[in-house]
């Protein structure tokens, strides 16, 4: 008893410093996000010896321009960089559009082609999925640029839709290579019954199978949106207007400086909707990630 | 049987909808996968087949046309000394953070599968480095592993690991290494939390079997558990496998493919070709990454014997 | 913020520094505020109660007279811009002031009075030539204006409508007293001329020039140097008396693999008499006295704090603003952020021109139009492409804003950016921000004098943005981190690429 106590207790030490180490450069941007310069770029590690700030963020989530700041702070003209508004809300926004656009298409289009893989199993299929897992090998560089140019001519170049349709795309591999390990798992026998009693094969999917699967497609859902939410290339060159977050935070690099504290601000901020999302589905997401069936 | 499942359906109605398209009632896998195949062709199969164009092609300078050339980008690429580096550089940067990743993901999600106090919460948290994106996980790093202000630096000089004049990414010698810590960082997780479901659905019976006979835990897990998992970590050392051989970001924003060339990853090297506007010989790059990634990713599925 | 509002809080701010220097009385103090609609705000409490932490380095003016365009501009805006009321101008372009001070302006003044809207994309330096590129290179008309690097120039010459052509051939779209000769011809020359078409309009005006710590030269008794020798003496002094207080004497932009390093190296390269290219086209960056010069940068190299090779002139600035460097040769756009409220030097830095070159080579004897000189510079200029939906829209936007009056209210809203004409630096507005504090002006004289007297500017041919970019900083790259043995490898090694690079443009 004494022993199981004392491994458990150690464990929970390893545990815990294991956890610890990884947080530590999360913690340390966020910390960022509240320093003024001087602490962030110090010779020796400041911790939390400076005088927090909120100016980071009332600048990119309230709008503040820099000149009002620089007023406040004691009177000035202009500031170094000008008055530009590094307000970040509108990206906020614009990224949860398209990263729930893009992963419940994501999802949709692959639970249909997962459920074929699945269940109508057919000659050649071993070869079809390395082709659509083939799709995720190209550079990322080097697919942006002939997307530009076929957006551009239909019309999709700096549209939501355009970028939800280009992240899709960039899902889908993911999306059907786990969700055809999740139909998999669900026995074969429960839709034969259904088959047998005069379902349509459609119904079984959608009465039988779906249902069944819920967690699994919870823990695709959340992946998608962690690709979407955080892709950067793509986003980049097709749009000019939409500024999603990755983008948006690259263009706080200026010419007479990178503004790290907009930076670490928006960095963290951004971190907030991500994380609750994930929350949300947390229980499924450990539970139903199973990428092969564990019975056979 | 098939009336019990029946009961169990309720009030559905088990009846063949007669306004649908007969192949679409039936067991046909086309009308299934026509939405995934049609997105694939139209904004996945014009890309490649452009870069195949453009690969066959030269760009001349003065008229800034795009001029046929046959296979002499191929040529050329084939015999850049340069190309050949970045290719070793990716290779050698995807097999260490594979196995890292993989070893560590294992010894964590381990850890982790415990249903003591606390370990629910531990295992959200370790999610957390996934929300991140790349370009600002490389961001941080960039801070924490500064030649003179970041805390990573000030720790191993502390400990003497690091002499003073060495900044991490500035070397030559640890600059990759410091790339692959930002890696190492976002991307474990990733690799916990599939290793964690896996752990999470093995069956008891094998294991309460293993223990009446008297195996040991280490034994239970290798000879048990390990072949187990086998499928799981196959697949999942297929998808991060190919995420890593086509990196980009982090050397974006760390080290610009530098010192030298040292971090220039086969990516990075065609980027700067399309920096430049020399669309042809990135188009080359990018397929030669294509081709290779294809041979090694099929070499895999042969000798880890995966079934799709 | 709108300009009203700027005003309005530059008049209490002003009216603040006037009673913190006792120049008016709280009662007239308090009466000002007043007028300005300030009731009993913590701002105004705070000065009259207690002390405000602060070290009253004020930079202000007294008022900034009406911040509005004159009469004679705004007539014009109205006639001839109301013409394509309701057409969109684009431009991509990296977040310099100018740029950040037109976007914030454009709809207040601009739009406001044409009718003509304004999209300004701000991305990144790599993605604006990318986006750029892609758009000439395809006539896609996706952008009306480019921002355009100098060392761009010669790759885009073809893809833009010299626009002082078309400021005579279409007398009607002309700004009434836009005055050419306001830009001073070196920058002309240096930034927007290639075989004698101007390609754009100069927009903003990086350059080197000499920054140092005012307290560690008074404290050592250094002069300011006005050779490379004493140059090289006031690091090497600053240094060994002061690299116990974790100073070094100099600090650097050397990333491997950025352009900034390829700028520090010139800066050396042609203050030694060397030059990137000969007459003939060929690389010589390699010959005697482009040695030489390599020389004395790798011996600088010692007195840099080592993180400098992993930083582009962003560390760079951060390690100045930190005070752990002594001196250097940079941009002068960092100047002003020097007296920030992030800077750990507010007020002890001072500019000054740099000091005389070594040796000089002429601009006859170096290659493609490469005028080595010790000041560096990396402006732009802003262009009209030739594939422009709207050409005339963008064209008046273009003059608009770099004319007199933008250019030089953009270099104070901008925070101190060094503008491109000669009437800005005489605005007595300009005049009045040389003051230590954020936004400082104090550092154009040195900028102005080395404009004129000491530009050094990049060759100018297609292949010069490949060779910048992914020749030469990655080459020396390799040199500092010690993959080569010596500095005649290494500029060998760039001298097989960049003379293949430049084959198809030398005059044969």
């Amino acid at each position: 008893m004494r022993h199981q106590r004392v491994t458990g207790i150690l464990r929970d030490i390893c545990a815990w410093g294991v956890v610890l180490l990884f947080m530590f450069p999360l913690f340390w941007w966020v910390l960022a996000s509240f320093k003024p310069y001087s602490a962030i770029f110090s010779t020796t590690p400041v911790f939390f010896d400076f005088e927090p700030t909120l100016d980071n963020y009332r600048v990119t989530l309230l709008g503040y321009s820099r000149v009002e700041l620089a007023f406040e702070r004691g009177g000035v003209g202009g500031t170094t960089g000008g008055s530009w508004s590094y307000y970040a809300v509108p990206s906020i926004i614009q990224s949860v559009v398209v990263a729930v656009g893009s992963t419940a298409l994501a999802v949709t289009i692959a639970s249909f082609a997962a459920y074929a893989l699945a269940r109508l199993r057919f000659n050649g299929q071993h070869h079809f999925v390395f082709w659509v897992l083939a799709q995720r090998m190209m550079p990322p560089i080097a697919v942006a640029i002939p997307l530009f140019f076929i957006f551009r001519d239909l019309g999709l170049r700096d549209t939501l839709l355009g970028l939800i349709l280009a992240h899709t795309l960039i899902n889908l591999p993911l999306a059907v290579l786990l969700l055809k390990s999740f139909f998999e798992d669900v026995p074969r026998e429960l839709d034969e019954a259904a088959l047998i009693d005069g379902a349509s094969r459609f119904q079984c999917f959608r009465l039988v199978a779906l249902p069944l699967v819920r967690t699994g497609i919870a823990a695709t859902a959340v992946l998608c949106f962690i690709f979407s939410w955080t892709e950067f290339l793509i986003s980049l060159q097709l749009t000019t207007s939409i500024r999603t977050i990755p983008v948006k935070i690259s263009t706080f690099v200026t010419s007479t400086g990178t503004e790290w504290g907009f930076i670490t601000a928006l960095g963290s901020a951004a971190l907030v909707p991500c994380f609750l999302f994930i929350l949300a589905v947390q229980r499924h997401l450990v539970r139903g990630l199973t990428l092969g069936s564990l019975k056979d | 049987m098939a009336s019990a499942k029946a009961d169990r359906m309720g009030s559905h109605r088990l009846v063949r909808l007669p306004w649908l398209p007969p192949f679409l009632a039936s067991d046909h896998p086309l009308p299934w996968l026509a939405p995934l195949v049609a997105m694939l062709v139209a904004f996945g199969l014009y890309p490649l087949l452009y870069s195949a164009w453009l690969s066959l092609h030269e760009r001349n300078r003065f008229t800034r046309q795009n001029v046929f050339v046959g296979l002499q980008q191929w040529a050329e690429a084939l015999g850049d000394d340069r190309m050949w580096h970045a290719l070793w550089v990716t290779v050698v940067y995807t097999v260490v953070c594979l196995v890292i990743q993989l070893t560590l993901g294992l010894a964590i999600a381990l850890l982790l599968d415990c249903e003591r106090r606390g370990y629910g919460v531990m295992r959200a948290l370790m999610t957390l480095p996934l929300v991140v994106p790349p370009a600002i996980a490389g961001m941080m790093f960039l801070l924490l592993e500064d030649g003179e202000f970041g805390v990573l630096t000030h720790a191993l000089v502390g400990i003497g690991l690091l002499g003073r004049d060495q900044p991490i990414l500035g070397t030559a010698g640890t600059a990759l290494a410091g790339v692959m810590l930002a890696d190492i960082w976002q991307w474990t997780p990733f690799m916990v939390l599939i290793l964690l479901a896996g752990l999470r659905s093995l069956p008891r019976e094998p294991f309460e079997a293993a223990a009446i006979d008297g195996a040991s835990r280490l034994q239970a897990f290798r000879y048990i558990a390990l072949p187990m998992l086998g499928r799981v970590i196959a697949v999942a050392v297929l998808i991060r496998g190919i995420d890593l051989f086509r990196i980009y970001d982090y050397i974006y924003v760390m080290t610009g493919g530098g010192p030298g060339t040292v971090t220039e990853t086969l990516s990075w090297y065609a980027g700067r070709a399309f920096g430049v506007a020399d669309f042809p010989y990135a188009a080359t790059l990018s397929l030669i990454t294509l081709i290779v990634l294809n041979i090694l990713a099929l070499t895999f599925i042969r000798v880890a014997r995966v079934r799709f | 913020m709108s300009l009203r509002e700027y005003d309005r809080k530059r008049y209490i701010a002003g009216l603040a520094r006037a009673f913190a220097e006792r120049r008016i009385d709280k009662r007239s103090f308090l009466r000002g505020l007043a007028r300005a609609g300030v009731g009993m705000s913590a701002f105004a409490a705070g000065y009259l109660g207690g002390m405000r932490p602060f070290r009253g380095l004020f930079h202000l003016g007294t008022d900034l007279a009406a911040a509005e365009p004159g009469d004679e501009v705004k007539a014009w805006l109205k006639d001839v811009g109301r013409r394509f009321a309701g057409t969109t101008v684009r431009f991509t372009s990296e977040a310099t002031p100018p740029t950040i001070v037109a976007n914030q302006i454009a709809k207040e003044e601009f739009t406001a009075l044409t009718g003509i809207n304004v999209e300004i994309e701000i991305v990144p330096l790599e993605q604006v030539l990318q986006k750029a590129t892609l758009d000439a290179q395809g006539q896609l008309g996706t952008y009306d204006l480019y921002y355009l690097d100098q060392s761009w120039i010669a790759t885009f010459a073809p893809d833009t409508i010299d626009p002082r052509e078309k400021y005579e051939s279409q007398p009607e779209l002309a700004m009434p007293g836009f005055d050419w000769d306001d830009f001073s011809k070196p920058l002309v020359d240096g930034i927007s001329m290639y075989n004698g078409k101007m390609v754009g309009i100069p927009f903003d005006i990086p350059i080197f020039i000499l920054m140092y710590r005012r307290d560690l030269y008074e404290k050592h008794g250094i002069e300011v140097p006005t050779t490379m020798e004493a140059y090289m003496a006031a690091v090497k002094a600053i240094h060994e008396a002061e690299s116990g207080n974790g100073i070094y004497g100099t600090t650097g932009q050397l990333k491997s693999g950025h352009y900034s390093l390829e700028c520090d190296w010139t800066c050396w390269l042609w203050s030694h008499g060397g030059s990137i290219f000969d007459k003939e086209g060929f690389f010589s960056g390699g010959d005697a006295d482009g040695l030489t010069g390599l020389d004395y940068m790798l011996e600088l190299v010692r007195y840099m704090p080592p993180a400098a090779t992993t930083w582009t002139w962003d560390g760079e600035a951060q390690s100045v603003m930190q005070g752990i460097a002594g001196m250097l040769m940079s941009w002068g756009e960092f100047f002003p952020g020097f007296d920030g409220p992030d800077s750990k030097v507010q007020g002890l830095m001072e500019a000054a021109i740099p000091p005389r070159e070594k040796k000089l080579r002429p601009p006859s004897e170096a290659g493609f139009g490469e005028i080595p000189h010790i000041g560096h510079q990396g402006g732009s200029a802003l262009a009209l492409s030739r594939y422009a939906r709207n050409p005339d829209a963008a064209w008046i936007f273009m003059q608009w804003v770099t004319s007199k009056d933008v250019v030089a209210r953009s270099s104070i809203l901008g925070g101190g950016a060094s503008p491109v004409r000669i009437s800005a630096f005489e605005d007595p507005r300009v005049k009045e921000a040389a003051k230590v504090g954020p936004g400082t002006t104090r550092h154009f004289p040195a900028i102005r004098w080395t404009i004129e007297n000491a530009m050094g500017s990049e060759p100018d041919m297609p292949a010069w943005a490949e060779i910048a970019n992914n020749v030469i900083p990655v080459e020396l790259g390799k040199l500092l981190a010690g993959q080569y043995a010596s500095g005649k490898e290494c500029m060998e090694a760039i001298r097989k690429q960049a003379d293949e690079l430049a084959a198809p443009f030398r005059k044969v």
